[in-house]
């Protein structure tokens, strides 16, 4: 009786599975010309204009990694160029998207002046943004994405295409056009990981003879990361590149390969300017960097405070990243700071503990 | 229940679910190899136990206090913690190493004794004070941290455990099966382990016989806060760096590997040989879907999977009531 | 004398029974009168509405836990029905009823599941389901990566909206904890249940379908995940696939703060949604006081140790020894 109850059980969630795997959804790469028209688009930040003092709150979808420690901490750095800018409330989501929301919620109802943030999802927090908004809050996106949206009034950030695509072409001309490569990407279905793949693939149009074994994903882990390579390892018994944008994860692949003794002829992607991997770039002059800067929160500040005063900003702000080649690595790598450490022009008393 | 027994061996039971984890293990083994035969390669059996060797570690220590009755889940959050400090201290410098391991264990066994106190003198839920204290100790990694991964680790250090003695067996590996070998010798030998035994069989009765229930179950909280610490030093041999999240999960890792390894929730039962099994069970079968080219998210269904299956056919194998 | 004597543990028993509810009055009184904004009727709807999701499966658990049981897998399957519920209606209103029901059933087939697979083969609750935690985990990532559809305005409204200024999230909370409330205090099954998680033996021999129970017990628990699922879909407003990390523990440190054992055997619904809003009290006020988050999370531990210390939630001799399964006689499945 029981086991038919079970089974009847199990038999609906087959179905119901089974009826919406079709429907699964697919990464979707950002339609650049689309993208490059939004951004350009002017706003008009006349309703936000106020006088200060002004209050900054930043709700940060997550504190747990480098790059946004040091982000916020140019946006405290560029708060203290200000003397209007008079406090700076920050909370942290933990990658809980829902906390995130109630963030944004308990920054409004403290009344901040203005709302800067790094989403854990995009559209979660949508909604909060748009009431945030509404409330003659502005707010700005600061970090690795472009969004378009009603709750956001503008964005600070990184082309992670264009990342992606300037590392390619390096690491591909490396390469020397041929070889089998395989991806390491952070964490599934962030922009990152979507744009940064989908730059590789259109670079690797161009470039036949390099076969794409596989793409993975890291999550932005050293460990993580390490272990995959060292599965792939085994897999394949032939590896002449690997294609890592970010730094991290490039150290926990070379890792892997240098156990593995295949680390001779094996090609490795630019990175970004995470200061480990730049010491490894240092010591084996492979691979270079192309930077994923952290004064992206900075940039956001001064784009949120041009809105407090009514000025007209674009949509979208670009930091360009820049690409530095191995013998240019030793001018940005700190020998004597952690791996997990960014440079930057922070003066001395900003820069994390 | 089973009475204060002389010795806790001599029950055929308690033989029968030695001997189940440890089936379940070959029985995996194989099918590894028939789908794989990286298997069979040394080189990579020793890694398989290289990248075990966290979560064993640190389940060795758990294991005793689950034996009692009890549970640690704050085991993920003193790795996490462990590893930040303990690369802090080594401030990239091989000569600070013996002395940033000696502090980094000293403090985990000082989480350890506030477990144990929290336990013992407030005769509540361990489930729930652990998980309580477990909070507290990854806010206090946050803290320290800031956030980033702090301290540097020194440059031998991670070369030394990496190394293939023989070019197969991984130091760290070697340190993962000493350290299950001495306990599990402490288990059996000693009249703490006996205790150990005794009172997780039945607390009320092993007080009335004397038995100092309060301090041994304070000292096995306190080993199983400095055996996750060591897991926190073997996070950082392996991969170099720490990061404020190393931990996080891991307790729930090594919780299945110590439950699949015989020791059963209610204690008085268990083996640290049968829940480093159990880790060596997890990790085959998280090796397994990943060489196999499966999709990273079926791995965790597989594993899920395997949890289930593992601990049904070993309920069927090991209970003997 | 004596009667000193006999009120000391008059004043215990009523310092434990007022426990939860002592403590949530202090802290929110002290709320009220000393943090700033705090008091703000936005504000306190804010905190409802926040902690609703929370309370629906921390509902749920206090059943499974009064048992004698444990369900870890809740978050997870919270999740499933987060991405579930956007994906298929992706706005719709007209599929809002079918998928309501749909998800229902999957939280009632999930419970279903773990309770063939503890009566049958006799598994411990804490690992079983810590396995279908990662078996639904992986289902949902390797469904998407990414957050998929949206909530239909319905749901929406269900988790932000006001009905006569209330919070519509605290009316569906009232209501599912009413219920609960009457299933667990009221009715056979609630006696049953509770017989069951004190001493499973005795309730067995006392002619307790013990299986049925547990069966039942964790048909409470999934659906009350993925009722709790629906809010959060509305709450996000779309998909998003790690929607439910977490819940399990904060749904389980909920339950015991309110005063259900996890020895089993003891449950209150009450409790546990007093103490499902403390924690929202606690992280608002955390938030409004600009604690940093990395203190807050040390904090929020300190609190959780501190509480059942003071509160003096009992349990017995270890966390899960009534998870112990009594051996297979001719009725077990």
């Amino acid at each position: 009786m029981r086991l038919l109850f079970l089974s009847k059980a199990l038999a609906c969630v087959a179905v119901l599975s089974a009826a919406l795997l079709p429907a699964a959804a697919g990464a979707q790469t950002t339609d650049r010309a689309l993208q490059k028209k939004q951004m350009a688009e002017v706003v008009d930040t006349k309703k936000f204009k106020k006088p200060g003092p002004y209050t900054i709150g930043v709700a940060a979808g997550y504190m747990s990694n480098s790059w946004v420690v040091f982000c916020l901490q140019h946006i405290r750095y560029e708060a203290s160029l200000h003397k209007d800018v008079k406090d700076v409330i920050v909370t942290d989501a933990a990658f809980n998207p829902s906390k995130q929301v109630a963030d944004i919620e308990d920054l409004v109802a403290k009344n901040v002046s203005l709302i800067i943030y790094w989403p854990v999802d995009e559209k979660a927090i949508q909604p909060a943004l748009e009431k945030a908004v509404a409330k003659g809050i502005p707010t700005v996106n600061a970090g690795g994405g472009f969004s378009y949206s009603a709750g956001t009034v503008s964005n600070a950030f990184i082309d992670q295409w264009a990342l992606g695509e300037e590392g390619a072409r390096h690491f591909v001309k490396d390469l020397g056009g041929k070889g089998k490569i395989f991806a390491m990407l952070p964490i599934a279905g962030t922009t990152a990981a979507v744009d940064q793949l989908a730059a590789l693939k259109t670079v690797l149009k161009d470039h036949p003879n390099v076969e794409l074994l596989s793409a993975e994903y890291g999550d932005w882990n050293r460990a993580k990361a390490k272990q995959i390579s060292e599965n792939l390892l085994q897999r394949y018994p032939k590896i002449d590149g690997v294609f890592s944008p970010a730094g991290q994860m490039s150290m926990g692949v070379a890792e892997a390969f240098e156990d593995a003794g295949r680390m001779k002829g094996l090609t490795m992607s630019p990175g970004d300017e995470y200061n480990g991997w730049m010491k490894w770039v240092v010591k084996n002059q492979k691979g270079g960097a192309v930077t994923f800067p952290t004064r992206a929160g900075q940039e956001a500040t001064k784009l949120g405070l041009k809105i407090l005063a009514g000025e007209p900003v674009p949509r979208g702000l670009v930091i360009p990243s820049e690409y530095i080649a191995p013998k240019d690595a030793a001018k940005f790598a700190e020998m004597n700071k952690p791996d997990d450490w960014w440079a930057s022009k922070l003066p001395e008393q900003f820069k994390p503990k | 229940m089973s009475p204060l027994a002389a010795s806790p061996w001599s029950s055929a039971g308690e033989l029968l679910s030695r001997w189940a984890i440890l089936c379940v293990l070959a029985v995996l083994y194989l099918v590894a190899i028939a789908l794989s035969d990286a298997f069979l390669e040394p080189v990579y059996v020793g890694n398989i136990l290289r990248q075990a060797a966290p979560v064993g570690i640190a389940a060795i220590g758990t294991t005793l206090v689950m034996i009692l009755g009890c549970i640690d889940l704050s085991i993920g959050a003193i790795i996490s913690f462990s590893a930040v400090l303990c690369a802090v201290l080594m401030a990239g410098d091989a000569r600070n190493v013996p002395l940033a391991v000696a502090v980094t264990v000293a403090v985990g066994a000082a989480f350890g004794a506030v477990n144990g106190l929290l336990v013992v003198f407030n005769r509540s839920s361990s489930f729930i004070l652990t998980l309580g204290t477990a909070l507290a100790i990854y806010g206090l990694t946050q803290i320290f941290s800031g956030g980033t991964a702090r301290g540097m680790v020194a440059p031998d250090f991670r070369e030394f455990f990496n190394h293939r003695l023989g070019d197969v067996l991984p130091v760290l590996a070697l340190s993962l099966l000493l350290l299950a070998a001495a306990v599990e010798i402490l288990l059996r030998t000693t009249r703490f382990g006996r205790q150990i035994y005794l009172i997780g069989s039945n607390r009320e009765a092993a007080r009335l016989s004397g038995l100092p229930v309060a301090a041994v179950t304070f000292a096995c909280y306190v080993i199983s806060g400095a055996f996750a610490a060591l897991g926190g030093i073997a996070v950082l041999a392996r991969s170099g760096v720490s990061s404020t999240f190393t931990g996080r999960g891991f307790e729930f890792d090594a919780l299945a590997a110590i439950v699949l390894g015989g020791t059963l929730f209610s204690g008085g039962r268990g083996t640290v040989v049968g829940t480093v099994a159990g880790t060596l069970v997890l990790f085959i079968a998280f090796n397994l879907v990943n060489i196999l080219g499966f999709n990273y998210n079926l791995q965790l269904v597989l594993k899920g999977a395997i949890i289930v299956v593992a601990s049904a056919a070993y309920a069927r194998l090991g209970r003997d009531r | 004398m004596a009667l000193a004597a006999a009120s000391v543990p008059a004043l215990q028993s009523l310092a434990h029974r007022a426990g939860i509810y002592g403590l949530l009055a202090v802290v929110l009184a002290a709320a009220l009168l000393f943090v700033p904004g705090f008091a703000s009727p936005t504000n306190l709807a804010n905190v409802v509405t926040q902690s609703a999701a929370l309370g629906l499966v921390a509902i749920g658990q206090t059943f499974v836990i009064a048992g004698g049981l444990i369900d870890l897998s809740v978050g997870q399957l919270l999740g499933l029905s987060v991405v579930l519920s956007c994906a298929i209606t992706d706005g719709r209103s007209e599929l809002l009823l079918p998928v309501l029901m749909a998800m229902v059933a999957l939280g009632a087939a999930v419970g279903v599941a773990h309770g063939a697979l503890v009566n049958r083969f006799r598994i411990e609750p804490l690992i079983l389901t810590f396995g279908t935690l990662s078996i639904l985990q992986g289902a949902i990532f390797a469904y998407t990566d990414q957050s998929v559809g949206r909530a239909p305005v319905e749901l929406v409204w269900l988790a932000n909206g006001r009905l006569l200024g209330l919070p519509v999230a605290g009316l569906v909370l009232l209501g599912f904890a009413a219920f609960a409330h009457l299933l667990l205090r009221h009715t056979r099954f609630g006696l049953r249940l509770l017989a069951t998680g004190g001493d499973a033996e005795s309730a067995r021999r006392a002619g307790v379908d013990v299986a049925r129970v547990r069966l039942l017990a964790f048909v409470l628990s999934g659906v009350g995940a993925t009722l709790a699922g629906l809010l959060v879909a509305g709450r996000l407003g779309t998909g998003y696939p790690n929607a439910g990390q977490g819940f399990e523990l904060d749904a389980i440190v909920a339950a015991v703060l309110g005063g259900t054992s996890l020895a089993g055997g003891r449950g209150t619904i009450a409790g546990t949604v007093a103490a499902v809003i403390l924690l929202g009290v606690i992280s608002n006020v955390l938030n409004l006081l600009e604690v940093s988050a990395f203190v807050q999370t040390f904090a929020k531990g300190l609190i959780v140790v501190t509480a059942i210390v003071a509160t003096g939630a009992r349990t017995g001799r270890g966390p899960l020894a009534a998870t112990r399964l009594p051996a297979a006689g001719p009725d077990a499945g």
